[in-house]
């Protein structure tokens, strides 16, 4: 298990060494859900199969892009899954109030873009479909295909 | 290589847990039963007790000769349990500081919320992990009724198993009900108190191996 205790700069900072062990297929990657990039002490299991203990100072937090180690002939860096959002419009301003109200009293993590309401999906899809239902069945509430586009 | 000179920092210091859950569920006997098992394995522990307006399980603890009495330290939530270990943890934060600069060879901090509801979630700014703890006599429902604290939270522990039989739950169903819903995240059944105990072990093993980094099987 390699120890992990504190992290030593953005890639950006490290950007040639990076670039030099990617062409050896050298940079490894610790991949994180976005809701873990709040914890400062996990195990977890590499992209390359390297068991990783991280146990950060409490001032220190993950970000993507971290990087954990490198030396001439290896290299860790932080990298977050992306998000999926459930993308809603309501019918009309009061539903709108109506929607915002629901999803901040059951502490659902949003985004707005222009007239639309994103959700990130942080746990079963089924748990976010389940509670708009009524919303959704009064067409008070509309589902929004999937972008590939990511909220800014 | 461009590498950047080494950073100085204080380390990581003691991990820090969260254990949460209804009124009544055990967490306080839960730590209870914790404590004696930590000590004989050499982990050094300290406790943050939360109530509402009493410093009651802190006070429990502290009379219970299973701790140094000043390795416990009481947080009044005030009417809101919740806000003291997820909107503002400032005070529980501050707690576990001091803790840590007294005792500063501690492994481990445990932060027991004050009694609340199946909503009630930990900030990461607070504790590394956190369990709730829910209990057979709350009826077989709880599970299948979600909350954050069921679905979100690293652990889930059912506990006073022992008192299935006598409120009319089948222990083994409200188990398998619960292991399903929370998929791949971990569910321990257990009795903190009693001539017997069950499960402390296991849940012993798994903040050790979690958050100790001890390489004790899953």
């Amino acid at each position: 298990m390699q120890m992990i205790t504190d992290i030593l700069g953005p890639a950006a900072d490290y950007h040639d060494a990076l670039h030099r062990l990617d062409h050896r297929h050298a940079v490894d990657v610790l991949r994180l859900p976005r809701a873990d990039l709040a914890r400062r002490r996990l195990r977890a299991i590499s992209e390359g199969g390297r068991e990783i203990a991280l146990a950060l100072p409490r001032e220190v937090q993950l970000y993507d892009g971290a990087v954990l180690a490198i030396d001439e002939d290896s290299a860790l860096v932080v990298r977050v899954e992306t998000e999926r959002w459930l993308r809603l419009a309501a019918r009309n301003g009061a539903v709108a109030l109506k929607l915002g109200y629901f999803c901040g009293n059951l502490h659902w993590r949003v985004r707005f873009e222009g007239e639309e309401l994103l959700v990130a999906l942080e746990q079963e899809d089924r748990l976010y479909h389940d509670r708009l239902a009524p919303m959704i069945a009064a067409g008070e509430v509309m589902v929004l295909p999937d972008r590939e586009s990511q909220p800014a | 290589m461009n590498v950047s000179p080494p950073i100085t920092r204080k380390g990581p210091g003691a991990a820090r847990i969260g254990i949460g859950g209804p009124v009544g569920s055990g967490k306080t006997a839960l730590i209870e039963a914790l404590i004696p098992v930590f000590k004989a394995r050499g982990i050094e522990i300290a406790v943050v007790t939360n109530d509402l307006v009493t410093k009651e399980d802190a006070r429990r603890l502290q009379a219970g000769g299973l701790i140094d009495p000043d390795r416990v330290l009481a947080v009044e939530a005030g009417a809101c349990p919740h806000t003291v270990i997820r909107e503002d943890p400032t005070l529980n934060i501050a707690a576990a500081d001091d803790l840590e600069a007294a005792f500063p060879g501690l492994d481990l901090i445990i932060i027991e919320s004050g009694g609340d509801n199946l909503a009630s979630t930990f900030s990461l700014d607070l504790v590394d992990w956190w369990m709730f703890v829910i209990d057979v006599a709350q009826g077989d429902d709880i599970p299948r009724k979600r909350g954050p604290g069921i679905v979100q939270s690293d652990l889930l522990v059912i506990n006073k198993l022992d008192l299935a039989p006598h409120v009319f739950v089948d222990a083994a169903a409200i188990l398998a009900e619960a292991r399903q819903i929370r998929g791949d995240a971990p569910v321990i059944g257990c009795r903190a108190r009693g001539a017997t105990v069950e499960g402390i072990d296991q849940i012993a093993d798994t903040i050790a191996r979690e958050l100790l980094f001890q390489d004790i099987p899953a």
